[in-house]
């Protein structure tokens, strides 16, 4: 289940961009993971060449929630190609813990991107996102039930499946809906028509 | 398409485990920066950078055991990624086990792995990799599985850095020969420099109160070499007395702890108990409630070393009394006569009773903190009001609840007899042997007394060690040990002055205690005397002299 958060956190940034040509601005987007196969998945858009574009976690949250790794994928075609993957590095943006992840790109050019969160070590692949990541066709496991091999092995932690996003200087961002989310969505708008359907007939 | 052309691909390294180790660390996995890249001389000093606090080992069981290192930060980087091998030769060619894991400045940094999977009763060499540097390679042993012919392990305790070197810490390292070592608490004293020992100052120099200031005082011994040796060659088995937290510590205080400017004593605990667990290579046994830490190991069918916990999770309060104190000496009158109060607390006395009864080891043993034979200055049979003693905080503070004890090994309420029991005991830096017995200065066992010239009447034995290096009593000829012995004719050894260790060695037939003393604390030296052995045989409980046991034939090679 993904609950999404739009926010244009820094307006002034985005003037002063716009007043270049350009509308980059910062957006933060948070959701949830289930399992420790789970893999949240969000698209940002650069209308112009950018500068400074960095994306960060802020949700392990000294451990209330699972130690997350974070790649940028540019897309290539009809799919997607490794920018970069990282795991820890909180030195990128405010509220950052020990094990948030960090990425920054001093520039990237205009395109489409693709940002990953999961739950480490599940790493990509490879170069290519068709590749898939490491937990791929693994049994999935709660990660309320999950020993994460980074949970502190004295009080175990990172059981939380909460995760939260940030970018900087981009021009828009879109939530990639798992497709289990479709499916609930999908089954949501069947409920809600065959209600409305019904509320109809009572109405009568 | 926004294919970026400032960007470098990601993977170069040659596996996909070199991209991840590089991308697992703060390092973007983009950059096109190399990895720092040390050289011989250079890599050595990273090692000792990054692992400056060594390697550990602990509470091994016969499928695994915890490794343990601390992965110093470079820079200041607050995530650590540290990779672990695991083989049965010190070259680590024949690998067992390896993995990855990851620590952070929440956790000051330690690292512990419980490598699962192992091979009962063998013996395993390890070493940890972070940022480019190698720790020193360790050396480790699981439990034998059902016939386990003999245990020999070494039983230290009271290791106060501030009053002297750890020779006998590196006297262990030295012997090839031992499945493990067990500390029976003091591994850390809370003093401020000067305060309790100056021959070498404190880190940090004040009282340690805070979790900051109990991570230091940790890192400070972890750092000290002959500990470090002793570490790198063999599993620890520790329990905690009352200096890891603070001196006669009970459940809701201490001797040494003042709430009025140090705060509650929860927080106290809870800071002294979270550095301990970070610091030591110890298995949590209830994360909801980390006072707790009574936990057993079966060493095959030969010994169930069961470990108790006898501060801060059920001890009630010590009374008004203690070692130096002539006006506090005491009888068993009063509150000291009260049921109620307890050593162990309830719960963990039920636990400890079960696993009594239900052993089916040859030998049982109890580590433990503080001494469990009765020391009087005054001798009387207990129909006599059973004398004068003198320290509240050992077991005779808390008689009633020995006295449960003694039911249990007795027999009763349809209970068969507990045999084969062997107390280890620490705390109170000196040497001794004991048998023992409800009632000690009764001579006749048949009304439950206790024949000194046969050991009749004897129900368990005690082996007390002395300290690693904290002071003893001044008594080089023995003058004070020798006028204790009057009243305490269970005592078949004393010796108040020195410092060293117990080795023992167990079979089937008897367990010996070898008491080995070493010269000085006041400098290094590698001097070591062998000063008495006694035993107990299958069956007699009862202490007889003894001979030095014979080491072990071609032990399996020490770590490098």
């Amino acid at each position: 289940m993904t609950h999404l958060i739009f926010a244009r956190t820094v307006a002034t940034l985005g003037i002063a961009c716009a007043a270049l040509g350009t509308h980059a601005a910062d957006f933060s987007l948070s959701g949830n993971l289930g399992f420790n196969t789970d893999v949240a998945k969000v698209t940002f858009r650069l209308d112009a060449d950018a500068t400074n574009v960095n994306v960060w976690t802020d949700s392990w949250l000294a451990g209330a929630n699972f130690d997350p790794t974070a790649a940028v994928w540019a897309k290539v075609g009809t799919g997607y190609a490794l920018l970069a993957e990282v795991d820890d590095d909180d030195t990128v943006g405010a509220g950052q813990g020990a094990f948030d992840a960090g990425l920054r790109f001093a520039s990237l050019a205009a395109g489409e991107y693709l940002v990953t969160i999961a739950a480490a070590p599940n790493y990509a692949n490879g170069p290519l996102l068709q590749a898939g990541f490491a937990f791929d066709g693994t049994a999935p496991i709660a990660l309320a039930a999950w020993m994460q091999p980074s949970a502190n092995p004295n009080f175990p932690d990172q059981k939380g499946g909460f995760w939260n996003v940030n970018l900087t200087n981009v021009s828009s961002i879109a939530p990639v809906p798992e497709p289990s989310t479709w499916a609930m969505l999908g089954a949501g708008l069947l409920i809600s028509a065959a209600l409305t359907r019904r509320g109809r007939r009572a109405l009568r | 398409m926004g294919r970026p052309s400032n960007v470098k691909p990601a993977r170069t390294g040659t596996s996909r485990r070199d991209f991840f180790k590089r991308s697992g660390s703060a390092a973007v996995a983009i950059t096109a920066v190399p990895m720092l890249g040390f050289g011989s001389d250079a890599s050595a000093a990273a090692a000792n950078a990054v692992f400056q606090h060594g390697v550990a080992s602990g509470d091994p069981l016969a499928d695994r055991v915890i490794l343990w290192t601390r992965a110093s930060p470079i820079g200041t980087r607050s995530a650590t990624v540290v990779d672990y091998v695991v083989a049965t030769d010190p070259a680590l060619s024949v690998v067992v086990a390896k993995g990855s894991t990851k620590t952070n400045v929440l956790r000051d940094f330690t690292v512990k792995v419980d490598v699962a999977g192992l091979q009962p009763n063998t013996t395993y060499y390890y070493r940890f990799t972070a940022d480019g540097a190698q720790s020193p390679t360790g050396r480790t042993k699981t439990l034998p599985v059902g016939a386990a012919r003999q245990l020999r392990m070494a039983v230290v305790s009271c290791s106060n850095f501030a009053y002297g070197y750890f020779n006998v810490y590196q006297r262990i390292a030295e012997r090839a020969d031992l499945d493990m070592v067990v500390h029976l608490g003091d591994y850390i004293y809370e003093y401020a420099t000067g305060q309790y020992g100056n021959v070498r100052p404190c880190e940090p120099a004040n009282e340690i109160v805070t979790l900051a200031d109990y991570r230091a005082r940790h890192a400070q011994y972890k750092r000290d070499e002959n500990s470090q040796a002793m570490h790198r060659q063999h599993p620890l088995v520790a329990i905690w007395d009352d200096h890891e937290t603070a001196n006669n510590a009970w459940i809701g205080g201490a001797q040494n702890h003042t709430p009025a400017t140090e705060g509650a004593w929860a927080a106290r605990v809870a800071a002294a108990l979270q550095a301990y667990y970070e610091w030591m290579p110890t298995r949590v046994v209830d994360a909801s409630m980390p006072r707790r830490n009574e936990r057993s190991y079966a060493y095959g069918n030969l010994v169930d070393l069961i470990m108790l916990e006898q501060r801060v999770s059920g001890r009630s309060e010590q009374l008004d009394t203690n070692i130096g104190s002539a006006s506090g000496y005491f009888t068993q009158t009063g509150a000291y006569a009260d049921p109620v109060r307890q050593l162990l607390g309830a719960d963990q006395e039920t636990w400890l009773f079960s696993k009594l009864r239900s052993s089916t080891a040859k030998w049982k043993f109890l580590g433990q903190g503080v001494m469990f034979a009765q020391l009087k200055v005054a001798a009387a049979p207990n129909a006599a009001g059973g004398g004068v003693f003198l320290n509240s905080d050992q077991w005779d503070g808390y008689q009633p609840a020995r006295n449960r004890v003694y039911e249990v090994l007795k027999g009763s309420a349809g209970q068969a007899p507990v045999g084969n029991v062997v107390v280890l005991t620490g705390d109170i830096h000196s040497s001794w042997a004991a048998d023992l017995t409800p009632d000690p200065n009764n001579p006749n066992p048949a009304t439950g007394g206790y024949d000194p010239s046969t050991g009749e009447g004897s129900l368990a034995v005690e082996f007390v060690g002395t300290s690693v290096s904290s002071p003893g009593v001044n008594d080089p000829n023995s003058t004070v040990a020798n006028s204790l012995k009057p009243a305490n004719p269970h005592f078949k050894y004393i010796d108040l002055f020195r410092r060293g260790y117990m080795l023992i060695d167990a079979d089937a037939s008897r367990c010996v205690c070898e008491w080995w003393h070493i010269d000085t604390v006041a400098s290094l030296s590698n001097i070591e005397t062998f000063a008495v052995a006694y035993e107990v045989r299958d069956g007699s409980n009862r202490l007889a002299p003894s001979v030095q046991t014979p080491s072990r034939m071609n032990p399996p090679v020490l770590a490098p």
